[in-house]
């Protein structure tokens, strides 16, 4: 961060186009989508993501801008972050007691290895499951698949697609899932607000977004949840990786790849007997 | 370092302008309102990243910036109660909308590595992203329901 981030203020083609984009997002303002017993809530953010997005395909950003936008995106998030410190210190009595939910939350980050590795393995992907589904695919879990068995192995560049996915449409489709499952579900807000904290900067800020415009009401609390949920995850979140998720999708990858042996050979076991 | 120091006020002083113009247009707060606010919010924020620099530790900075805003608004400490008030003026969704403008301009470089990804896998990807964020609202759920909180 010397040179080159010496660069990032001036590049005021970037900074008036984002402003550009607040403006006109933060106009059209708030859309409310009814959907079964829920509804879809379409913010401002959500917009602005994926009208940047878009501009990139049009001469008014080239990619000096989409680089320098990156370190702009962890800038911006850090004042995010001073907010949900903000919000957390008044709110600190319920948060410590609230803090065994806060803390077993992280669990749940295990959820995918439940849902998306036997999907995964169905769907006929081999090593490659184990990068894709052993956590949310961020930055630390990048270094940490990378490290171990290399970017180039199956499952590097299983990771390496998550990652890619995430980053394209993480905050998309969290933003759009989050207001949704809140209305939908018997779930508190408060639970969801916990699990805002899951992935990254961005992804936190476009889930916790349609919380806080279905519940004004509760909005002060539901952010100071999900403030802290960031920072545990923050602090925590490699090393439920390394010691909780990593080894428990290898396990259940072996068993789930067992399985479909078996249920293929017994197939082709039985196709041999019929014939 | 110094460097870096006035590379961040620079940047924190840019996208400050944004989010309260943001604040404005969307949430009718006038700047002047909220000007102390999103100064604080950015002294925290530096002040977390300067941290991170001068510790040996290996905690992400936003660690530092989260921890230093909670003590900081910690009921008791002073002038906590004045630092809360000036923060709430800056709405959230109005962080939140600059950020993803800056966001989805990045991720442009992305979209042909996306598009290459494939069907099984953005299937697989939706289903770790849902997977993991409502296993974990059920588990939260679940402790917050045991311990009657909720």
């Amino acid at each position: 961060m010397s040179e080159k981030a010496l660069a990032l203020w001036k590049d005021w083609r970037l900074h008036v186009i984002v402003l550009g984009i607040v403006a006109i997002t933060e106009s059209i303002g708030i859309f409310k989508i009814p959907l079964g017993p829920g509804s879809i809530l379409l913010l401002p953010m959500l917009y602005a993501v994926v009208i940047g997005l878009a501009l990139y395909f049009t001469p008014l950003i080239n990619d000096k801008q989409s680089i320098n936008a990156e370190p702009l995106v962890f800038l911006s998030v850090s004042i995010l972050i001073a907010k949900f410190g903000v919000q957390a210190g008044p709110a600190l009595p319920q948060i410590i007691e609230a803090g065994p939910a806060l803390l077993l939350q992280e669990f749940g980050n295990l959820g995918t290895i439940f849902l998306a590795l036997p999907l995964a393995v169905f769907l006929g992907m081999k090593r490659e499951s184990i990068g894709m589904t052993h956590s949310i695919g961020r930055e630390a879990n990048l270094a940490l698949i990378t490290d171990k068995y290399g970017l180039s192995s199956p499952e590097g560049r299983g990771v390496m697609a998550m990652y890619i996915f995430g980053t394209v449409f993480g905050s998309i489709f969290i933003g759009m899932i989050s207001g949704f499952l809140a209305t939908v579900t018997p779930l508190h807000p408060i639970s969801f607000a916990m699990a805002t904290g899951v992935g990254s900067g961005s992804m936190a800020a476009a889930s916790l977004g349609p919380l806080i415009a279905a519940f004004p009401e509760m909005s002060e609390t539901l952010t100071a949840f999900s403030g802290v949920s960031n920072l545990i995850s923050s602090v925590t979140g490699l090393y439920m990786s390394i010691f909780v998720g990593l080894p428990l999708t290898v396990k259940m990858y072996e068993i789930l790849s067992k399985n479909k042996e078996k249920k293929a050979m017994k197939g082709s076991v039985e196709y041999v007997k019929k014939h | 370092m110094l460097k870096s120091i006035k590379e961040w006020i620079a940047v924190f002083m840019i996208i400050g302008v944004i989010m309260l113009i943001g604040n404005w247009i969307g949430y009718d707060v006038l700047p002047w309102t909220a000007l102390p606010g999103i100064a604080i919010l950015i002294g925290i924020s530096l002040t977390g990243l300067i941290i991170h620099r001068l510790l040996p530790f290996q905690l992400p900075s936003i660690a530092y910036i989260g921890i230093i805003g909670l003590i900081l608004t910690i009921p008791g400490m002073p002038g906590s109660a004045q630092i809360a008030a000036y923060t709430t003026e800056v709405n959230l969704l109005a962080i939140a909308t600059p950020i993803l403008a800056y966001a989805g301009v990045s991720i442009g470089r992305s979209w042909f590595d996306f598009v290459q990804l494939g069907w099984k896998t953005i299937v697989i990807g939706m289903l770790v992203l849902f997977g993991t964020f409502l296993g974990s609202a059920v588990i939260a759920e679940i402790i917050l329901r045991f311990q009657g909180i909720i």
